[in-house]
Formats: C-alpha cells, structure tokens, sequence
C-alpha cells in the first residue's frame, strides 16, 4: 500500500510512525509537526527522519512558526497545500493523521 | 478529477486541523477536485452564522463561503453534536448541512481519498 501520513505534532505520534510499514511511505509534516523537520536535540535531528520514507513538509505551517525553508532538514521537502492536494491524489492511496 | 472527503472532529474554530482542514479542501477545490467536508463535535461550532473576522485570529467563513459558491464543495454539521451544544438550524451558515453520520459514512464510501482528522 502505499500511505500517506500527516504528522500534526512533535510530542506525539512518533511511536505510531515507528510501527507503520508501507509499500512506500509519506510523511507529510504539518501543524507543529513542522519542528520534526527543522529542531534538532542534543545535536541530533528528529529520529522520526532515520524512517525510511518520504518527508514533506508544509511551507504556510513552516513559515507560521518563524522557520524558512533553509531551517528544514536536507531530507524534506517544503511543499504548498496545491502541492499536498497532488500527493494526496497521485502518490498515496490512503491517507491518515497523527 | 477526485473526489476528497475530509472529516473533522472535536476542533473548535481557531484549531490547527481545523484550519488545515479548510485550506485543504480550497487547495483541492481549486485543482478541480471535488472536496466533502464533515464535522463533528466541537468543530460543528465552524458551521455556526454571523462568525466575524478578527486580525490574526482564524477566519474560516469567507472561504468557506467562496467554496460553497464553486458548487464542488459541499459541508455536513453533526447535527446532534450542533444540538447538544446548544445552537439550531436557523442559527446555521448559509450553504451548511446538518445529518447524522451517516452523511459522512455515504460520503467516504463514495469518495476517492479519505482524510479523518480527529480531535485535538
């Protein structure tokens, strides 16, 4: 199958993500599941990133939050909500929030 | 061209997933698609009338309204969930319904994607 996952927050959801297994996985940051792409702690990045999968990340949630596009992790993608509605419709067959 | 339903759960006006939600469904509206957005619980409080615009405060009515005009756009309040809260049908926003879940069940069973944003 092929999943699309929104991530909504930071402090939850993580050990939903670890469990999951696709045929091919996206990981779609949203909310103030933005700091998974652009906080590190302890000098280490979101471990939800070691995921083998797909991130993404919403630019109007980055952007609300004070962070840029150079604040994100090489390993996500900004993207815009025309670009989620083309994920959602051609990439992913199911798609579910955390 | 798709169609999306999305359902939205326990959100007041103001929330994140409840802002995403709206913007979601006027990106996909936009693209062509067609988007049927269902809420429930304290999300039902989005389908209320005469909601004003404060600066740097959510404001969800105008698009919603633009949406409804698309006519790709339909909107689904619980209405038990609008009863036990307390506001009415003549208290509703133009374009709105209100049903049971049902609506939203018929909804997903017809839909090409389905997005469940529960509560928060």
């Amino acid at each position: 199958m092929k999943l699309g996952v929104f991530m909504s927050d930071f402090r939850s959801g993580s050990d939903i993500i670890e469990r999951l297994s696709a045929e091919k996985l996206g990981i779609i940051f949203v909310g103030n599941g933005v700091y998974h792409a652009t906080v590190e702690e302890n000098g280490k990045a979101s471990p939800v990133l070691d995921k083998s999968a797909t991130f993404y990340v919403l630019t109007e949630d980055l952007e609300s939050r004070g962070f840029g596009s150079a604040d994100v992790d090489s390993r996500v993608k900004p993207v815009t909500y025309s670009d989620v509605v083309d994920l959602i419709f051609n990439d992913y067959e199911k798609i579910i929030w955390i | 061209m798709g169609k999306l339903t999305i359902g939205c759960f326990s959100s007041l006006v103001g929330s994140v997933s409840l802002d995403f939600a709206v913007k979601l469904s006027d990106a996909a509206v936009k693209k062509g698609h067609k988007v049927d957005l269902w809420v429930s619980g304290n999300a039902t409080m989005l389908s209320k009338k005469g909601q004003k615009a404060f600066k740097d405060y959510s404001h969800l009515a105008k698009t919603l309204t633009e949406l409804f005009a698309t006519g790709n756009f339909q909107a689904t309040a619980c209405e038990a969930c609008a009863e036990a809260r307390g506001y009415h049908k003549d208290d509703t926003m133009e374009g709105w319904k209100r049903h049971s879940m049902d609506w939203y069940l018929a909804s997903c069973f017809g839909a090409d994607r389905v997005l469940h944003i529960g509560g928060d």
